[in-house]
Order: C-alpha cells, then structure tokens, then sequence
C-alpha cells in the first residue's frame, strides 16, 4: 500500500503538489482560530455556583442555601465531585464534571435543577453560576484612578464610591461588549448607595419603627403606567410618576401621622450617601483603588481579546470625566507575546540552522530548500490537527517540536534520492530519462523509508505513556505528546508523498554526487577511528556500559522538580492574616506592604485584591489578599542582570517589615490556577466526614497528632474552619413572653440596625441605586449602643434590646466545607525523607487501629500522594509496555531479535548524553526533561536502524562481515550525521535562550542535545563492534534481509 | 557472548532505563505541594525596631486613669408636680375681670381675676401662689365660679426628666447620681440628679421610673419631650488602666501585649470597669510596664500567622 502511494505521488505529483497547497492554505486559516496562551490551561470542567446572601453567617449560608443548591444537583450526570463552601454572606458549590463534558451542557443541566431549589430559598437570594471562564480567564486588570485634584460634577473630588460609580455605570458596561469577554468583575470601592439613617431616640419619640421608613419608602417610589386614553383621535398614554430621585426627595417621604402632624423621614433619620457593607476591596501602590477584571470566556484567544479589551479601554477612557482614567496594570498580552515571541524565535532559529545543515550537508540548493519545505508544511497540517483536537498553542504544546526531528525522515529520502540518482547518472553516464528518474526515485525512497517510518513509530509508543497520565500533570503534558505525535505524523505522510513528488519534480538534470569539504572530513576522519573501535570493540563496549551505569548513578543524585515554572515575568504575593481580621484592617495592612515593597527599585506598581470581588470567582475571606507585583522593564533596572531569585529575596525582606502577615510568593497565572484547582494540594489529605463541626475539629485534632508521630510526616495542619470572632444574640424568651414579643421581633430590629435593610432603588438613567435603612456607623459598631436599641413594644412604647437577649462575642466557624454533600475537614501533611506509598499505609493502618469515630462520620484518604499513585501505576506498567513494543516493532522490521536488541541498545546509551548534558548544566530532572528522553529514544532508534540496516544490505548483497560493516558504516556516515545535526541544532536556540518561557524548553533541548551527541557516538563506533561482536550466523542475516527486502 | 545473553543484558537495560525514567516521574511529582514551615518561638513576638515603626505600633505605659462609667437611658420631660398650681376661688361669685390669658406669665401674688362673692357681693382678686405661666383658664367674664378651677399655672422654672429604668439596670442606680440630659437632636445639655427612684413599675413597659430634678431657668426643657441622659455609676480613677484599643481577644482570654526585653508578650489580664476609652486592669500588668496601643491586632495576627491558609 505504501508503495502505491509512493508511486502515485510519483506519478501524479502536479495533483500533489496542489494538494499540498490545498491542505497549507487550510493549515494557514486554521491558524487564525488557534487559541493561542502562554502555558496550557489546566483547569478542570468545572461549574461554580455562587449565591449571595447579605448578612448571613457562614452556619446560616450552609443551612438555607448550600444544602439546598447540592441538594439540587445531585444525580447530575456525568458529575465527578461536588464541593462547597458558605462563608460570611457568600454560598459558593463548585461541580467538577468529568473530563470532557460540554461545559453548556453541564450549566444548563445544572441551571434547570437550580430553578427549583430557588423556590426554596429565603426572598431574594439567587444562585447565580460562575463566568464561562477557566483558570487562565482572568486577562486583563484595570485600575480606575482619579487624580488628587480632579473633581466630581458636584464639586466634590473622587472617592471610591464616585470610581466605582463610573466603573459599573460607564467601563463596565462597555468592556463587557467586547467580543470573547465574558464577564468584567469589579472590585474595590464602594457601591453607591442611600442611606436612611434613623436615630433610635427620635424613633421613639415618634412612635415610629424601622419597619415603618422601610413600608414608606417603597409605598413613596413608584412610578406607575395607567394606561391610555382617546381623545379628540388622538391616543394619550398615561403614566404616574412617583419615584424619588435624590436625596432631597428621600427626605420628604412621610412616614406617619403623629396626631395631625405629618412625620416625615427627614423629621426620624438623616439621608445621605452611604457605604456597602463590602466583601472586597482593593488597592494599588498603598491607596484604595477601584480594579476591573476582564474574563475571557472559555476558549477564547487570550492574545487578541485582551488586546481587544486594551483597545476599547483607550476608547472608554476619552469618555471618563477629566481627569479620571482606567490604567492597565495587568495585561496578559505582554507575557504571552514573550512567550510566543521565545518559542518562535526557537523554531525559526532552529529552523535556519537546519537549512543550513543540509544546505551544507547535501551541497544541493533544491534539495536543500525541498527538504525545509517540511518545516512550515507539517506545522501548517499540525495547525489544523490542533484546532481539531482543541489543543491551544502554547509552550508547553509547542516547547517539545524539534525541526531537525520532523525532517529527519524527508532528510534521509532526500539525501538516499541524490544518492541514487547521482549513482544512477554517474552509472549510465548520462541524464536520467523521467521514467528513469520516476524509477530510481520510488526505490530510493521504498529504500530508506523504514528507518523514518520506524523512528516515527518509536516516538509515538513512548509518547504514549504521558497521554495516559491524567489529572493536572496529564493537562500540562498530553497536549506536548499530542502536538509531537501530529507534527512527525505530518511529516511522516509528508515525506510518503510531498516529498518524493517534490523530487521527482526538482531534481531534474544533472546531479552532483559528490561529497563535500566536511562529509569528506568527517568520512577521512571516521574511517581511522571505525577501525580502531571495531578492533578495541570489546574495551569500547566496556567503556560504553560504564559509561551508562555512571549516569544512571548521576541521575539518581540529581534534583528533581516537577515542571521548571514558566516565570511570568511579574510576582503574585498572597498575604495571608488570621481569620476574622476586619476588611479595615486588612487594608491597613496591605498599605503597608505595598508601601515596603514599592521601596524596590525593580517594582513598578503593586495591586492588590482584598477580601472577595463581586463575582466571587475566588471566594477569600477579607483577611487574604492577592496582591501582584508588575516589574519594570529589565533595562531600567538598576542592575539588569540581577535574577529573579535574588529580586525576590529583596522583595521578601521588605515584606518581612510588615509583621501580622504570612505570605506565599508565586506568579500571577500560578495562583490563579492553585486556587481553581485546589482541592487537597499536600501528599496526604485526610478528610473527616460528619455532621458536628465540634465533633469533626476533635477527630481531626486527634488524626493530627497521630500523625505528628508518624516518620516522616511534615507540617501536619488541620483545615482552619473557626476563630471567626462572631457577635450572637442569645434572646431570653421568657423576657420576650413577658412583652408579648416574638423571637422575630427582636432580630428584624438587630438585623436592620446593623445589617440594614433595603427599601428601594433610586433611578438615575441606567444607573440604579439601593435605598438602605441602616443604623449610623458609630452606633452599628458599639456593642453598649446596641444593646440599647429600642424594641418596640406592640402596647406602646418599648424596651432596650439587651433586656430581651444577651449579646455575646465569641469564635465561631469561619467557614463551613461540604464534599460530595457531607461537611468535612481535612487533616493536610506533606512527606519528607520516606516514600509515600509505605508512608500512607502505615497512617491508614494506624488510623483503623487508634481512631474511633462516632456512628455518621466516616474517614477517606486524598492528596497528591493519589495521582502520585495512580501515576506510578500506570507508568509501572506503561513503561515497560512500551519498551516491549519498541522491541517488538524493531524485531517486526529486522525479523531478527539479534538486530532487533543491537539497535535496542542504543537507548541507553542516548540516555547517558542527555543525564550527563542536564548535569552540566545545573538542571534538575523533570517531566520536560522526561519528554526529552522520549524524543532521544526516538533518534537513536532512527540512526541504529538506518546503521543495522545497512550492515544487513551489505551482508544480504554477498559481502563478507567485516567489509559489510565498513563500507555500510561509511555509506550512513553522511545521514547519520545530517539527521543528528538537524536534531541537535533544531534544539540549539532552546538550550541557549534566556528569555521568557526559555526556562521550560530549556531542560528537553538540553538533554536531547546531549543525548544526540552520545547516541550519535554510540551508532558510530559501538554499533558497528556490537554487531560484529553479534554476528554468528550470517544464514539469518540473509533471509532476513532478503524478508525486508521484498 | 551469547546472542542470548546479549539479548538478555540489552533488553534489561531497556528495562532499566525505562524504570529510571519511571523513578525520575514519580520523584518529580513527589516534591509538588510541599511548602516550608516558618518555626516560631513560642510566647514572645520579636520585632525589630523597624517593623515596629512600620507598622505602625504604639506604645505607652501602665498607669492610673479615670473611668467614668455611664448608663445611658431614655426618658421624657414632665412637669415638676410640686410646681402646680390649680386657682378656684375662695368664694363662689360671678367674674367681674380676667386678667391673665393662657400662655401669659404670671409672679407670684399677681391679679389674675377679680371676683364679686355671691353672699357678700364684696369683690375680691385672685392671685397666682407661684411665679409661673398660665396653661388652662376657665373664667370669662361673667361666669360663675361654681367650685372650678379658674386657672392651672405651672412653674417651669425646674422640671422632672422621668427616666425609664429597666430590670436589668435597676441594682446599678441609686438616688443622689449625677444624671447628664441631652434632648434627641443633642442640642441641649443639662446636668442633674436623680431625686427619686419610685418603689413601683409600670405594667406595661415593665419599667421602674428614676426622676431627675433639672433647672429649665430659660424653658428649654419642654414637658412631653424625649430625651437621653447618661446616668453617671462611677467616676473612679483606677489605679491601672489601659487605653480599649489595647485589647484583643487570643484563645478566649483578653491580653495585653507587653514590651519585654525579648520581645513582646501577650498577656492575659482580667478587666475591672470600663468606659469607652480605657479599661481597668485587676491582674496581669504591673505599673510601668509599657504595652501596645494602637495596631495591637498586627501583633495579633502575628502570633497567629502560621495558621492562615486560604482554604476551599
């Protein structure tokens, strides 16, 4: 079959060639909807469902509204895991589907469900799901900034509520037009609202309640359509205007009739602008700040939308009052740009030094440029293999394709092509005629084509191993594997068609076989030492398995890291203070910070995130802050060449000047994805499941000290779920009986005086403002004040709140967690200095044997140590799957286990390089440099076939051994060079680099450079002793080759 | 060697180097999710004179303060019932002259009426007992006495503020305490003492009435109006006091934190009085010793730190 192709290529090339054209043009289209992104997304199909609840305690959010909402989605198909989390006023449910769900699909599914757990919930809280957006949504933050002596319309300068005013009614509503942007999330300021302000005491003089402004206000602001009427042919529609517009008006509503004498608001309270009572601020360089985020919706193109959004900005800030503008801080575009700037520089390098190489090698200008013709065509199939398989390009999907790889296989077609149709030419003495050409063409083609195809087929099987890792890891990596399988796929069909089409179109006339200035070297140079090695073939074997046992040993007292981290140029810092730490203060404390830090010369500007923006797609608590550190251009540093580490240390000894905080230093797109992800990121998670938070915090108290005396067992921490100082009001019902009150009665009047309570909404334009009726700061804040709120009594007159109730501080749960429906804590540890399967059955062990549990709770096990251990698994049993495969392929192709194992054997030589390469470098192992392993495994493969192959064609054409060695040796000199120079140079850029996004590729360049170097060593002088050494029964040999042959 | 044993040595090297990839793997994923410990020495938080002024740490010592502890309360104005006077006259008669109209201020032994005796015919003049304004008048001319009350006069040169005291605040007040009035938009201030604690309640508001003696010389005070007033209990000075904001609350117990010589050190004291600005202290800190007042919560937040997390 793949000789017809072969011939049919031949003979219809024209068809082809316009094939080809047909298939880049596509490749060319598809990569205009390429989703384009710094790393890969590694965000899970996920749903947050988010309620807010104004004033409700964390044990309140959990009992009217997050049982409610799990309650709803359970028995959602295809749902893998729900977990919650109630909060002060906040309910948030996340619903993790299994992967590959269609995300629409699982928010209608769940929206249908939430329609009728709604009906349930108390008046006005409504579930409201998360934007459409994953991890990497977040792509662009804006601070709105007012300068000092810019002024309001009235005269007044610009306060946080007059910029929040102008971001929700005026930027908001326009960025949110923006094509690919899905939401714009707001926060910082405070939300323009009236407040209605009554004084206890003038209540009481006027018989008046709370209650009461609340029933004037809305039964006073209503505008109302009546209809119409016909008069004279004429239609007169008929409104009633009534609502009230300003403060002003507010203040003329009556609220009652005291004998005669109308009691108007104004006559009760005082109306004015007030506050929110907020979940969020926000701050940049040591003030308060309004920051708008723009979310990119699920899929998008994070490049072009966030410079959509840039775009639209600029447009929006012409039309913001003089001297208010909305400043980027944050745009995602810079470091993506840097990062496809570093891979294409790396490709397009790698792609000129491999030009080069064959230019060099093959001294043929058309073969040269046909050969690299490769390059951009299978880039352009594997566009449009990654728009279909929805891979985003990115560095990590892109970090892995090595040019010199992809045209390994065209190089050895190619240069095998000149070779033969040279030696054809040289052989009749004249030009070719074109059937001649076609001829020599197909053969030489069919000739080499095994190797390539060989090569291929290696890199796939050990590609597979990391398609089957799953979870996080499996996220970062399948798409790097899926891209190196499409692109040597491309290639592969490329060089069956493209290719020999190509040659039999170009490489007319007549064709210079002769070998140039350094093949002529490399070859005068190699015939010595072949003879040399093959004679010492036993020392050099030796020397060989030293050599890999050494590295084995190296590689044992390397380093480790996961992946090298993308540095994303700019630094997240989470501050972290202890729960119940008041907004107020938290924000103190952030000025403080930012103060410190702004102190470094290197820092440009520092914003932060306190507490929970509007859309609460991280929920934090108002004692955690984002902040995120945006650098200046490294030229204006004032030591350019400082690193990031030693910036970071200067940065961490400022922050240590503000006390009261812990931090944890990461990058900005780094934070985002722990906190989406989440779940339980130590080894070992224990998780106690119950109902009693008392109960469950005991359990797990007591887990933690067993643990604590486990070896190995490292910062054992219980989940923290209180110490929020909490305000309850305890009512004494007898005292209520006594007054003839309900229970009711006494909290409606706490709930307005502090939590307030809305009575409305002023219209101005589009802009709507709440009407609230809350108690003035200073008595909301003053316990003594509060107890003597007045109740009023339904006989007239009243009695103080604190003779119907005790008011009493202590902690109380700062947030309740819920897993698959069940309240849980989690009992968190990290392992050192042991392995972690024995580590986890000893504590499970242990745990069955010392832990006892009350009947309803129950225990289960989680953490990385999980995908460490499903992983290790699937890979115990992959890996060696995959070698046996290799093996099999090999012994397939040669039908010989004999050559089958010889070329086997270059494996381990090709590791040794790449080990010994990261060593001198100073690189730790990793999975990057795991994927560079992979692609070694596949080169070496590739020459210790196109090597054995040759010896076999030798002995199969009647020669002796020894000359069947040398001459085969010599005669792959040249490809075997060609294809370990493209390799290594296509990789060279990446090994070299320093700039942005250069330290993920630079470990897999690094290793497959150094490997190349020593597999290229190894299929040049080991190979050819090895199968000497080998070769006994030259009968097989033959057959074989005359098998391979036919 | 054997082309067995070749194969054999070659294949298991395979298998070795698979496994080092394997071991490589699994090492790599081993050291995600660990993060260093902070160790923290127990009981004291050591700062450096630099963060202390970063932050923002005020300092002060230990010493005698005054506490003026207040109850505050609400009430009403009412007229001082001893400062009534309700005229009729002596004698029943005709009235001949009126002289005085609702509202008009009359002194004391001034006319208000003259009167014809029914029996004598003699006329005779009514005349006020108490300096004072005229709030009821039922005499016009040529009405008979009869036995009614002609005038009602009232003095509101000094009035009652009739305070409601509730159960719970009742064992705090005692007569003779200093009272400060304020009226509901705070305009106007007055100072008095309870006079009167009555000895029986309301049924209704369950309430126990405290009266208060005030001097209204210029008629500010107007009886049927509400009011505040703030019951002084105490006026004390306390021989240790700390300023409020010093306070916070570490497992449960209130602490003070102290500059030590190592460092600071939360302490646990127990509260004495208390107004709204400073506490008495009975135990835990001795004189002189210097303790944090303001940003006492950034100390706080120290010590607790290493437990904050951002969970989900």
């Amino acid at each position: 079959m793949l000789d017809k192709l072969i011939q049919f290529s031949i003979a219809k090339r024209y068809l082809v060639m316009f094939l080809t054209l047909i298939i880049a043009a596509l490749g060319v289209w598809n990569y205009q909807n390429l989703p384009i992104d710094a790393v890969p997304d590694i965000t899970n199909v996920q749903v947050q469902i988010n309620t807010e609840a104004q004033g409700y305690s964390p044990l309140e959010v959990e009992q009217r509204i997050t049982y409610l909402v799990e309650l709803a989605i359970t028995g959602l198909p295809y749902v893998e895991s729900t977990r919650s989390l109630s909060r002060y006023a906040l309910s948030q449910v996340t619903v993790v589907f299994k992967k590959g769900t269609d995300i629409y699909f699982a928010r209608n599914l769940i929206n249908e469900r939430l329609q009728q757990a709604k009906s349930e919930m108390p008046d006005g809280i409504e579930p409201v799901m998360g934007p459409v957006a994953t991890g990497l949504g977040e792509i662009f933050h804006y601070a709105v900034h007012a300068e000092k002596n810019a002024l309001q319309a009235n005269g007044q300068p610009f306060d946080a509520t007059a910029l929040r005013t102008l971001q929700d009614w005026v930027i908001r509503p326009q960025l949110r037009l923006v094509p690919g942007v899905t939401e714009i999330n707001t926060i910082g300021g405070f939300e323009k609202q009236f407040h209605i302000t009554p004084d206890p005491t003038r209540l009481l003089a006027f018989g008046v309640s709370f209650d009461d402004i609340v029933r004037a206000m809305q039964q006073n602001n209503a505008n109302v359509g009546a209809g119409y009427i016909e008069k004279n042919g004429e239609q007169y529609l008929i409104r009633a205007p009534g609502q009230v517009a300003d403060i002003a008006a507010i203040e003329q509503v009556i609220v009652t009739y005291s004998q005669g004498v109308p009691v108007r608001i104004s006559d009760v309270a005082e109306v004015g602008f007030g506050k929110q009572l907020r979940t969020g601020a926000a701050t940049l360089d040591g003030e308060e700040t309004v920051l708008g985020t723009a979310v990119m919706l699920l899929g998008g193109n994070s490049r072009s939308v966030s410079a959509a959004v840039a775009t639209k900005l600029i447009e929006i800030n012409k039309t913001l009052p003089k001297g208010v503008s909305a400043d980027p801080v944050y745009d995602r575009t810079v470091l993506v740009d840097k990062t496809i700037a570093t891979v294409q520089t790396n490709l397009l390098e790698g792609a000129v030094l491999v030009v080069v190489v064959l230019l060099v090698m093959l001294g043929n200008v058309r073969a040269a440029l046909l050969t690299a013709m490769v390059i951009p065509l299978s880039m352009l199939i594997l566009m449009t293999g990654m728009v279909e398989t929805k891979v985003s390009a990115n560095l990590m999907s892109l970090g892995a394709l090595d040019f010199g790889l992809i045209v390994d296989g065209a190089v050895i077609i190619v240069e095998n092509c000149i070779l033969r149709l040279a030696g054809r030419q040289h052989h009749l003495g004249r030009i070719l005629t074109l059937e001649e050409r076609f001829q020599t063409v197909f053969t030489a083609t069919r000739e080499v084509f095994t190797p390539s195809l060989i090569s291929v087929l290696v890199v796939i099987l050990v590609n597979l191993p990391i398609l089957a890792l799953t979870g996080v890891e499996g996220k970062m990596f399948t798409p790097m594997a899926l891209t190196v399988i499409m692109a040597l796929l491309a290639a592969l069909v490329l060089s069956l068609t493209f290719v020999p089409a190509a040659v039999a179109l170009l490489l007319t006339g007549h064709i210079a076989e002769k070998d140039n200035v350094i093949v002529r070297g490399a070859k005068r140079f190699y015939a010595p030492v072949l003879e040399i090695a093959l004679k010492l073939r036993l020392l050099v074997l030796g020397l060989a398995v030293v050599f890999v046992l050494f590295s084995g040993w190296l590689a044992t007292k390397m380093g480790t890291e996961f992946i090298p981290n993308l540095d994303e140029g700019d630094i997240a810092i989470q501050a972290l203070r202890i729960p119940g730490t008041s907004l107020t203060q938290s924000l103190g404390m952030q000025f403080q910070l930012e103060r410190a830090v702004l102190d470094v010369p290197e820092v440009k500007t520092y914003f932060s995130r306190v507490g929970t923006a509007e859309v609460a797609s991280d929920p934090m608590g108002p004692n955690i802050s984002d902040g995120y550190v945006m650098l200046k251009d490294r030229q204006d540093w004032p030591n350019p060449d400082k690193t990031k580490a030693q910036l970071i240390e200067d940065i961490q000894q400022k922050l240590a000047l503000a006390p009261g905080n812990a931090f944890e230093i990461s990058q900005p797109i780094q934070l985002r994805f722990n906190e989406l992800i989440s779940g339980v990121r130590s080894d070992l998670g224990i998780k106690v499941y119950g109902d009693d938070l008392g109960q469950l915090l005991t359990s797990g108290n007591e887990i933690a000290e067993l643990l604590g005396g486990i070896e190995g067992a490292e910062g054992v921490k219980v989940e923290q779920v209180s110490g929020l100082p909490i305000l309850s009001m305890e009512t004494n019902r007898e005292a209520l009986y006594r007054y003839g009150l309900n229970v009711a009665d006494v909290q409606d009047v706490l709930a307005a005086a502090t939590g307030g309570e809305e009575a409305g909404l002023v219209f101005e334009g589009d802009r709507r403002f709440t009407i609230v009726v809350r108690l003035t700061e200073q008595l909301r804040s003053n316990l003594t004040a509060l107890e003597r709120l007045p109740v009023p009594l339904p006989q007239g007159g009243y009695v103080p709140l604190g003779e119907l109730a005790t008011l009493i501080l202590e902690p109380g749960a700062n947030q309740i967690s819920r897993e698959n429906g069940k309240r849980r804590l989690v009992v968190s540890a990290n392992v050192r200095g042991r392995d972690l399967g024995g580590f986890v059955s000893e504590v499970q062990e242990k745990v069955d044997q010392k832990i006892s549990l009350p009947p309803g709770y129950w225990l289960a096990y989680g953490g990385t140590f999980e995908q460490l251990q499903s992983a290790s698994e699937r890979l115990t049993l992959l890996v060696p799957i995959t070698l046996v495969m290799i093996f099999a392929l090999l012994m397939m192709t040669f039908g010989s286990a004999k050559d089958a194992a010889l070329v086997f054997s270059g494996v381990p030589l090709a590791l040794t390089g790449g080990v010994i390469s990261l060593w001198l470098r100073d690189i730790p192992l990793s999975i990057t440099a795991g994927v560079g392993f992979i692609t070694l495994c596949g080169v070496s493969v590739l020459t210790g076939v196109m090597m054995v192959s040759a010896f076999r064609d030798g002995l199969a054409n009647g020669k002796n051994i020894d000359s069947a060695i040398r001459e085969g040796a010599m005669l792959r000199l040249r490809p075997i060079l060609m294809v370990a120079l493209v390799a290594a140079l296509g990789f060279l850029p990446m090994a070299l680099n320093t700039s942005t996004g250069a330290e993920v590729q630079r470990p897999l360049a690094t290793v497959v450079i150094g490997g190349i170097i020593s597999s290229t060593l190894l299929t040049l002088l080991v190979l050819p002793g090895l199968y000497r050494m080998a070769f006994r029964k030259p009968r097989i040999a033959v057959e074989n080759a005359a098998a391979i042959k036919s | 060697m054997t082309l067995q044993n070749s194969n054999n040595t070659l294949f298991h090297k395979a298998v070795l180097a698979g496994c080092a990839f394997l071991l490589i793997t699994s090492q790599a994923m081993a050291e995600v999710g660990h993060d260093d410990e902070e160790e923290h020495e127990e009981g004291h938080i050591v700062l450096t004179q630099e963060q202390i002024e970063h932050a923002g740490i005020g300092l002060a010592q230990v010493g005698s303060g005054t506490i003026r502890d207040v109850l505050p309360v609400y009430g009403v104005i009412a007229v001082n019932a001893e400062r009534v006077q309700s005229v009729s006259a002596r004698f029943e008669g005709s009235i001949l002259n009126v002289t005085k109209s609702i509202g008009n201020p009359v002194r004391k032994g001034e006319t208000l009426a003259t009167i014809e005796a029914n029996e004598s015919l003699n006329t005779y003049s009514i005349k006020s007992a108490i300096n004072g304004v005229i709030t009821e008048r039922a005499a016009n001319v040529g009405e008979q006495t009869a036995s009614r009350a002609l005038f009602v006069i009232k003095d509101f040169s000094n009035v009652w503020a009739e305070l409601s005291l509730f159960t719970k605040d009742l064992p705090k007040v005692s007569v003779d305490q200093e009272v400060r009035i304020h009226s509901v938009n705070s305009t106007v201030t007055a100072n008095g003492k309870i006079v009167y604690i009555a000895p029986y309640g309301d049924r209704n508001s369950q309430t126990i009435t405290a009266r208060v003696l005030i001097d209204n010389p210029d008629g500010r005070w107007s009886p049927g109006q509400f009011i505040q007033a703030e019951i002084t209990l105490s006026d004390t000075v306390a021989p240790l006091v700390v300023r409020n904001e010093a306070l916070q609350i570490v497992e449960g117990r209130s602490v003070v934190f102290v500059q030590e010589e190592k460092g600071f050190e939360p302490r646990p004291v127990t509260l004495g009085r208390s107004d709204g600005e400073v506490t008495e202290l009975l135990t835990g800190l001795s004189g002189n010793e210097t303790y944090v007042t303001s940003n006492s919560f950034i100390l706080k937040s120290e010590m607790g730190k290493e437990d904050a997390e951002h969970g989900h």
